[in-house]
C-alpha cells in the first residue's frame, strides 16, 4: 500500500489569501492512502522542502503531492527533494492549485477551496498508482548551428566557436554583419557602427572553429536536442568563390542598375555586386533575377567567336574578373547546393526589419524626402551613397528644417500594438549627430513619450534638448507635399495643447522593428512558435529568455523582440551560454514520460503513424506477418496523440497511464 | 483654432530671455513640477510653469506680453528648488518679466508696490505689523529704510539710476 504525503502550499497570499489552506490539509487526511498532510507559507522554500526531506528520511511516505503552483516552474524543485533521499523522483505529484484555483476564484473564497479539495484528491489518486520511472540518456553531436550572421550571430558564434564546439555560422546575404554594419553611429556613444563591428566580423570569418556559410539558408531541420540534421541550401552565386578575391570589377563592369538593398534602396547597385565595402566574406554574387545576360551570355551557353576580332564574346562581368572567377559557360543548378551538417544545438539569431514607409499613405511616403530611419542612417554613413554628406535625395541639397516622426507603426492597433523600443534613442542619435555637424539645421522631434531605459540613455537625450533640439510630445498625423519640395508635417503640440506645422525639407520616421515576411515557414521548419507580436517565443519570459519550447534551440537578439544592440551582445552571449550546455555535457537526458509500444499487443494496423506532429513513430518490418509500430524516444514529447488512437490500448504513456488518469477521473467525480 | 506653424515663428524671445538671466529656457522638459507649488498657479492666475516657458519655446511673444500671471510671482523660489533640469524656472519668470518691464507691459497690481519700494525702501509695508511686532518683543518699527531718511535717500538714487529708473514711472 502506498504511503502518500499531501503538502499544501500558502504561496505567501496567492494561495492562503483565498484558499482555506487548513481545511483543504484536514480534507486531504481522509483520502485513502494518506498518512500526513502538512502546511507551509511557502512549501518551495528551503525550510519547506526540509519537512518533505525529514517525512521520507523517517519512511513516513514514499510518495509525495506538492499542492501549489504550476509544476512548469515547481515540479523540477520537489522532484530533486525527492531524487536527494533515494526516493525516485517520478513518485511525485504536484496540485496546481494556484494558477487554476486561487487565481481564476479570487472573489469565491468557499468554492475555490471546494475546488482545491477536488484538484488535491485527483493528484493522490494519481499518486496512490505512481510507478518509478528512469531518465534515459543519449550522446550529443559537440556542434552547432547559428541561423543569421548580425551582431548576435556573430556573438553567439564567436562565444560557442572560442568553448572549443563547432560552430556553422549561416547567413542568407552574401555578407555577415546584419542590420548593424548598415548604422553610421551607435547610441548612447556616438561609437562607428562599422568601426566596432567589423573587427568582430573578421575575428569570425577566421576563426578556425567556426564555418562561415554565407548567402545561405535553411532548407530542413530534421531530429532533437543533441542531435539535429540539417539541410543548408547554399544559393548559387555565379562567381567561383574559391577565386574572387573581391576586387569589385565585375560591379564595376555590370551595366545593370537595381536597388541597393544595403543602402535601403537610396542609390543602385549591379546584378554583379558586393554586398558593402566591409563584407565578410569579401565575396561578389550575381543576382541572376536582375542580370540581362549581356551579350546572350546566358548561364551554361556555349561561348560564341566573334567573327570581327576572332576572339570569344564575354559578358562585361567575365570580362572584367581578373582572377576568371566568372564563367557564364559553366553550367549552375539555379537552385544552388544543399549542405548537410549535423549539430547538438542551435541558436536563432535571424533579426528583424524595419516597416516600409509604403504603408503609411497619410505620410506623403511617395516624397523621396521622407525617409525611413534606416534610410537615414545609410545617408549619413560615410559607405552610404552621398559619401556621408547630408543631402535630401530630390534635389541633393542641404535641408535646412528636419522633422522626426517616432512611433510609425508601433503603439498603433492597425500595425502592431507594441513599442519598437530603440527608435527614440535612434533618432536622438540621428538629430544630435546632425545638429553637431550643422549647428544651423532645426530639428523638430515628434514624441508621444520619450523612452529612455538604459544606462545612459536619458542623459544622451537631455543633451539633445540642450542641443537646441525641439522635442514635441504629441503624435504625427498626416504630411502635406507643399510647391518647392517642402513637406509640412502636421502635428500636434501638447504642451501648447495646440495643432501645430512644420514645414519641413527632410522627414525621418521611426517605422516599427518586425519580423520578416517569409518568417512564418521558417519558423516551421525548426517548430518554433510566434508570440502575440509575431516575434518569437520564448520559454518563459523571465526565468528561460533564451530558451524555446523545443529543446536544443535558442534564440538571440530581435527575432525574439525589439532590443539595442548591447542587449543583443548580451543575449546572444547568453544564448551561446545556454547552448553550450547540453555540449559539454556530452548527452542528453530524454524525458521518461514518453509513449511506449507493447509489441504484443500491437496489431500493425499503422493508425499511429501519421497522427504524431513528430513524427517519432515508424512501422518496423519483424519476423511476424505484419509490421509492428515503434517510437523513436529521442523524438517523442509525451504528447499522448498515439496512446488514445491506438485501437489496441497497445501503447502506454509513461507516468499518464490509463489506471492513473482513470483514477483522476474517478475522485474529480466522487 | 488654426495650427500653429512652428517653423514660422520668430524664436527671437528664447536669446531675449537668456540675456535677461533665463538662461535655462532651453532646458525645460515640461514636467510643471514647478507648476505643481506654484503660487501664482494657486492664485488663479492662468500663464505660468510649463505653459509659460513652452510659450516662450515656440516663440509666442506677442502673445504673451501682456500677460500679468508673471506679476504674480512670490519670488518664492519653490520651483528652483524642485525643477528636475535645474532650469531655474523663478530666474526665467523673473526675465520674462524684465522684458515685460522694458515693454512697459507692468501689471497695474505692481505699481503701488513698486512706487513704495522707491518711497521706503519696502515694496510691501504694512501698519498693522507694529502691534504684533511689540507683542513678541521688538521695537514697533524695525531697524530698516523705513524709519531712515537717509537710507531712503540712498534706494531712490539707486532705483533712478537703475534700468528701472530709464522707465520713467518713478
Amino acid at each position: 500500500m502506498a504511503k502518500v504525503g499531501v503538502y499544501v502550499c500558502h504561496c505567501g497570499s496567492n494561495i492562503g489569501g483565498v484558499v482555506d489552506v487548513e481545511a483543504v490539509c484536514k480534507h486531504a487526511e481522509t483520502l485513502p492512502d494518506v498518512v500526513v498532510s502538512r502546511q507551509n507559507l511557502f512549501m518551495c522554500s528551503d525550510p519547506g522542502q526540509e519537512i518533505i526531506r525529514q517525512d521520507i528520511i523517517g519512511g513516513v511516505v514514499d510518495k509525495v503531492v506538492v499542492a501549489a503552483c504550476t509544476p512548469r516552474t515547481h515540479e523540477p524543485i520537489f522532484r530533486k527533494v525527492l531524487e536527494g533521499e533515494g526516493l525516485n523522483k517520478y513518485l511525485f505529484e504536484m496540485a496546481n492549485i494556484r494558477d487554476q484555483d486561487s487565481w481564476v476564484h479570487a472573489n469565491d473564497k468557499e468554492g475555490a477551496t471546494a475546488k482545491a479539495k477536488q484538484i488535491v484528491a485527483s493528484a493522490v489518486a494519481k499518486a496512490r498508482n505512481l510507478l518509478p520511472l528512469e531518465d534515459k540518456y543519449v550522446d550529443v553531436t559537440k556542434a552547432a548551428l547559428v541561423i543569421g550572421g548580425g551582431v548576435a550571430g556573430i556573438f553567439s558564434a564567436l562565444d560557442l566557436a572560442n568553448m572549443g564546439n563547432k560552430v556553422y555560422l549561416i547567413e542568407k546575404e552574401p555578407s555577415i554583419g546584419g542590420v548593424m554594419a548598415q548604422l553610421d553611429k551607435t547610441f548612447p556613444t556616438n561609437d562607428c557602427s562599422a568601426c566596432i563591428l567589423t573587427p568582430v566580423m573578421v575575428d569570425a570569418g577566421t576563426h578556425p572553429n567556426i564555418e562561415l556559410l554565407t548567402y545561405s539558408e535553411i532548407d530542413a531541420v530534421e531530429g532533437y536536442i543533441g542531435n539535429f540534421d540539417v539541410k543548408i541550401r547554399r544559393k548559387q552565386a555565379y562567381v567561383d568563390w574559391e577565386k574572387c578575391t573581391g576586387c569589385g570589377a565585375c560591379a564595376d563592369a555590370c551595366p545593370v542598375r537595381t536597388p541597393n538593398e544595403f543602402n535601403a534602396g537610396l542609390d543602385n547597385r549591379g546584378a554583379a555586386f558586393i554586398h558593402f565595402p566591409q563584407a565578410v566574406p569579401k565575396k561578389a554574387v550575381i543576382d541572376m533575377p536582375n542580370c540581362i545576360n549581356c551579350g546572350g551570355r546566358t548561364i551554361g551557353s556555349e561561348q560564341k567567336i566573334s567573327k570581327k576580332t576572332g576572339k570569344p564574346i564575354l559578358a562585361p562581368c567575365e570580362r572584367a574578373c581578373p582572377a576568371g572567377a566568372i564563367d557564364r559557360s559553366k553550367v549552375a543548378d539555379p537552385n544552388g547546393e544543399i549542405i548537410d551538417v549535423k549539430v547538438g544545438a542551435i541558436i536563432v539569431a535571424t533579426g528583424y526589419k524595419v516597416m516600409d514607409k509604403d504603408k503609411f499613405k497619410n505620410l506623403a511616403p511617395d516624397s523621396p524626402n521622407v525617409l525611413t530611419a534606416l534610410q537615414l542612417e545609410r545617408l549619413i554613413s560615410a559607405t552610404g551613397p552621398t559619401g556621408g554628406q547630408f543631402l535630401r535625395p530630390s534635389d541633393m541639397k542641404k535641408p535646412h528644417t528636419v522633422s522626426f516622426l517616432s512611433c510609425i507603426g508601433s503603439r498603433d492597433e492597425r500595425h502592431h500594438t507594441y513599442c519598437s523600443r530603440v527608435c527614440c534613442m535612434y533618432m536622438i542619435k540621428q538629430a544630435k549627430l546632425l545638429k553637431e555637424k550643422y549647428p544651423d539645421l532645426e530639428i523638430y522631434m515628434h514624441f508621444m513619450d520619450v523612452r529612455t531605459p538604459g544606462k545612459d540613455f536619458d542623459e544622451y537625450y537631455t543633451g539633445a534638448i540642450d542641443m537646441g533640439i525641439n522635442i514635441i510630445r504629441g503624435r504625427v498625423g498626416g504630411i502635406d507635399m507643399l510647391p518647392g519640395d517642402k513637406l509640412r508635417v502636421m502635428g500636434f503640440d501638447a504642451d501648447l495643447a495646440s495643432n501645430i506645422e512644420i514645414d519641413a525639407d527632410l522627414v525621418v520616421m521611426a517605422t516599427a522593428i518586425e519580423l520578416q515576411d517569409d518568417i512564418k515557414p521558417f519558423a516551421q521548419k525548426l517548430s518554433l512558435t510566434l508570440d502575440g507580436s509575431g516575434f518569437f517565443k520564448e520559454l518563459h519570459p523571465k526565468l528561460k529568455p533564451v530558451e524555446t519550447p523545443v529543446e536544443g534551440i535558442f534564440l538571440a537578439g530581435c527575432c525574439q523582440g525589439p532590443k539595442d544592440i548591447p542587449d543583443t551582445v548580451a543575449q546572444a552571449k547568453g544564448a551561446a551560454a545556454a547552448a553550450a550546455v547540453p555540449l559539454a555535457q556530452g548527452r542528453v537526458k530524454v524525458n521518461p514520460t514518453i509513449s511506449e509500444i507493447d509489441r504484443e499487443k500491437c496489431s500493425g494496423c499503422g493508425i499511429c503513424e501519421p497522427l504524431c506532429p513528430y513524427g517519432a513513430i515508424s512501422m518496423i518490418a519483424t519476423d511476424a506477418a505484419h509490421p509492428r509500430a515503434r517510437i523513436e524516444m529521442t523524438q517523442c514529447k509525451g504528447c499522448g496523440v498515439c496512446t488514445t488512437a491506438c485501437p489496441s490500448t497497445a501503447i502506454m504513456l509513461h507516468g499518464y497511464t490509463e489506471n492513473q488518469i482513470m483514477a483522476q477521473i474517478f475522485a474529480l467525480t466522487a | 483654432m488654426a495650427a500653429i506653424n512652428l517653423t514660422k515663428m520668430d524664436k527671437e524671445i528664447i536669446q531675449k530671455i537668456i540675456d535677461h538671466g533665463g538662461k535655462g529656457i532651453t532646458k525645460c522638459i515640461q514636467c510643471n513640477a514647478c507648476a505643481s507649488v506654484c503660487p501664482v498657479a494657486k492664485a488663479g492666475f492662468p500663464l505660468y510653469g510649463r505653459l509659460l516657458f513652452r510659450k516662450i519655446q515656440t516663440g509666442h511673444f506677442e502673445e504673451i506680453i501682456e500677460d500679468s500671471s508673471s506679476w504674480a510671482c512670490q519670488a518664492c523660489n519653490r520651483c528652483t528648488e524642485i525643477c528636475p533640469r535645474d532650469a531655474k524656472p523663478f530666474e526665467i519668470v523673473f526675465a520674462f518679466r524684465r522684458i515685460q518691464a522694458n515693454e512697459l507691459a507692468i501689471s497695474t497690481s505692481a505699481f503701488t508696490p513698486l512706487m513704495n519700494l522707491h518711497a521706503t525702501g519696502h515694496a510691501v509695508y504694512s501698519e498693522a505689523s507694529k502691534e504684533l511686532r511689540q507683542k513678541v518683543g521688538l521695537p514697533a518699527v524695525p531697524v530698516t529704510s523705513i524709519a531712515n531718511e537717509k537710507a531712503q535717500e540712498e534706494i531712490r538714487t539707486l532705483l533712478d539710476n537703475s534700468p528701472m529708473g530709464e522707465l520713467g514711472i518713478f
